[in-house]
């Protein structure tokens, strides 16, 4: 009786762990979007997130489906190109499939140096072409860049600051009940800020409790930041920086030229203002802890142009305790330049300023880069001290994961992560989220 | 003899019985954090189970009553290792009848060892290992003592538990102890816990746990360790309350409907957890 106990315990004991290890790495997978076609590629790589080691070998496991009755022949190939769109690797195999089968190729691109690479999977056959488009990154924590930071960059911010703190913010905190639930309580924000400009934002403060940390919210690119109803742990702050949300009132211009009001002037380009309102939201929750604002447990996040702000943020002022981003916009500015320059169209942000450059001679990228090297987050990271997380989606045009990985080394404190999300553009995967949420309450040791 | 055998089989339960499992189940307890969970326990039987799992009325007055408290610890080391340790006081009241019954009391086994997270899906449910060392805090005379076995021990654990779809929450252990003795005993156990969310601050969950002793010595009434060789099934019901982020309380009641060499026992526990 006692043998077969231990027999039956232990054989669960290996299975479950053998099993769900195996379930693990299918998981992972099957996060992937089905896909539809003749033939179908299924790349996956043999590191879950596509982040290998520079003296590693490049391992893809291909699964290639035949969606189609007939037998199929052609070839299938990949390709392998720099971020600048220089071929490094490529190899074809012949491809000889029956109908409705499916086979398995193991793809082995030799090790490469440090750096994100493309990699293009592609089947041809007679009457069907197919490409798949992924990004790996090897040892991404060893990525350099050149910064561009101004001699008199620190000076340029101090002064930002006297002129702001000049601003008298005149808070006006007003309660909305019609927003607000039997949980929590919904205030709107208004404040005034660099230029003398009023800016908005939504505080949502939990009823079950005196005293919580903040979540400071700061915006994408013209996006409207809403009361935050999510978070039961934190008080939620979205501050609509000017031009966003419900900070209109004078600057309400479109996605096409936000990035562009007074590029040509350092002193008054809009993003000037912009850091500076993050900076007023960070007054604000200081000097409201009477609303239950844990003033000691400030953390800022953004995604985008908002992971841009939030580094800004945390650069500029320490009150910021933890940073958290995505996909931080506009980092390595020179570099976007030159990783954007090798897309076959163009996207955001390159593509606003390739077009004001073209449409404005007397513009060139040096009076550009004039103005711009005051504004990359990438001069700012060396400031930031605290905590940080950032999520990058390894497919993203809008931030090559070169800019981001630039910026991210350049940050000066050590207690610093990244996560990348190998089938991601310009977003995080769900479970970056809520590993984030795991990382915040380590980092603020809440329950 | 019969009466200390009884003590002794009362306390094996007993102290199955007042292990904190729905306060820390599988989930990693978090880097850096700490869980602490103090707890009060009542377990009292007046028949029992013999060998063929028939009842065996007690003597008239007879009543074995067990009082404990226990004080649990959780430690994060990192996101996958905790560090756990449980140490029991207890304090019981064996009625023998006719106005006779017999105290003891004293801190029981410390248990104390290393959890960790094998996997973790999706930061949704978790597969856990835990092993752990038992090591009496009493005085046991040639292996005996009414506070325990009086025997090192070793157990490996495996735990998995996370969401349910929808609401709720599970968590199921499979855990092997052996103690360090000629005779043992071997235990097997299986608890299956689920979870489920009355209110935001209010929760009803239910165990269901297998136990299997197993010792080369099955004689009931020989001599102390002829009770190590037992089972029993225990469902139990609590009832639990969160007071605030860092503080819950939860109190159960469970009975034993069935079980080999074993007391038909019941009681119930008051646990608070706080999470530092």
């Amino acid at each position: 009786m006692k043998r077969k106990f231990y027999l039956i315990f232990f054989s669960i004991f290996i299975c479950v762990v053998c099993a769900s290890k195996t379930s693990a790495a299918i998981q992972q997978q099957e996060t992937e979007t089905a896909e539809t076609g003749d033939i179908i590629l299924k790349p996956s790589p043999q590191s879950k997130n596509a982040i290998f080691k520079s003296n590693q070998e490049v391992l893809y496991r291909l699964q290639v489906l035949n969606n189609t009755h007939d037998y199929k022949t052609g070839r299938i190939s990949y390709l392998v190109t720099t971020d600048e769109g220089k071929k490094v690797a490529a190899d074809t195999i012949h491809l000889a499939m029956h109908g409705r089968s499916s086979k398995e190729l193991t793809i082995k691109v030799p090790p490469k140096p440090t750096g994100f690479y493309r990699i293009n999977f592609m089947v041809n056959t007679a009457d069907y072409d197919d490409t798949v488009r992924k990004v790996f990154g090897i040892s991404p924590e060893n990525i350099t860049s050149q910064l561009h930071r101004p001699a008199d960059f620190d000076e340029f911010w101090k002064q930002s600051r006297v002129e702001l703190e000049k601003v008298l913010p005149k808070y006006r905190v007003l309660e909305h009940p019609e927003l607000s639930t039997s949980e929590k309580k919904v205030y709107s924000v208004e404040m005034y800020s660099y230029g003398n400009l009023l800016i908005r934002g939504w505080l949502v403060v939990p009823k079950d409790g005196k005293k919580f940390p903040v979540h400071y919210r700061v915006p994408g690119y013209v996006v409207s930041l809403k009361p935050n109803m999510d978070n039961d742990d934190f008080i939620a702050f979205d501050l609509n920086v000017r031009g966003n949300g419900n900070s209109k009132d004078v600057v309400n211009v479109g996605t096409d030229n936000y990035c562009l009001v007074n590029i040509e002037n350092k002193e008054k380009y809009i993003y000037r203002g912009v850091y500076m309102d993050c900076i007023r939201g960070l007054d604000f929750l200081c000097s409201h802890a009477n609303l239950g604002i844990d003033t000691s447990k400030i953390f800022v996040e953004g995604g985008s142009q908002g992971g841009a702000l939030a580094l800004v943020t945390a650069a500029l002022d320490s009150r910021v305790k933890v940073l958290t981003m995505q996909v931080p916009l506009y980092a390595d500015i020179h570099d976007d330049m030159n990783v954007s320059a090798s897309y076959d169209k163009q996207v955001f942000p390159f593509k606003i300023f390739r077009k004001y450059n073209s449409m404005h001679p007397g513009f060139t990228w040096d009076k550009f880069f004039q103005t711009f090297d005051y504004y990359d987050p990438q001069n700012f990271a060396q400031m930031v001290k605290c905590p940080v997380l950032m999520g990058i989606g390894l497919l993203d045009q809008f931030c090559p994961p070169r800019c981001s990985m630039a910026l991210f080394n350049h940050i000066s404190s050590t207690n610093k992560e990244f996560v990348c999300a190998p089938n991601s553009s310009h977003e995080v995967s769900f479970n970056y989220f809520l590993f984030q949420n795991l990382w915040l309450r380590e980092k603020f040791r809440i329950p | 003899m019969k009466q200390t055998a009884t003590v002794a089989l009362c306390l094996l339960i007993f102290i199955v019985f007042s292990l904190p499992f729905k306060t820390y189940a599988g989930f990693p307890i978090g880097k850096y954090r700490d869980i602490v969970v103090p707890s009060f326990s009542y377990y009292s039987q007046t028949d029992r189970y013999d060998i063929n799992g028939n009842i065996v009325k007690g003597q008239p007055g007879a009543r074995f009553s067990s009082y404990s408290t226990s004080l649990f610890i959780g430690y994060g080391i990192t996101r996958r290792l905790d560090f756990i340790a449980s140490v029991p006081f207890l304090y019981q009241i064996n009625a023998l009848g006719k106005g006779n019954s017999i105290i003891n009391q004293g801190v029981g086994d410390l248990v104390a060892g290393l959890s960790y997270n094998l996997v973790n899906f999706n930061y949704k449910r978790f597969l856990s290992v835990q092993v752990s060392g038992v090591v009496p805090l009493y005085s046991s005379n040639n292996g005996t003592s009414p506070l325990g076995l009086g025997d090192y021990g070793s157990e490996i654990k495996l735990m998995y538990c996370g969401s349910m779809p929808g609401k709720g929450y599970f968590n199921t252990e499979l855990a092997y102890r052996r103690y360090f003795d000629y005779q043992g005993p071997d235990q097997f156990s299986f608890l299956v816990t689920y979870g489920y969310p009355v209110t935001k601050h209010n929760q009803i969950s239910i165990d269901l746990l297998l136990f299997r002793s197993f010792s080369d010595n099955k004689a009931f009434n020989s001599n102390v360790f002829a009770e190590r060789d037992y089972a029993f099934f225990k469902p139990q019901i609590n009832f639990g309350h969160q007071f605030s982020r860092r503080f819950s309380l939860f109190i159960g009641g469970f009975y034993v409907p069935y079980g080999i060499n074993t007391g038909v026992g019941y009681g119930g526990s008051l646990v608070a957890v706080f999470k530092l």
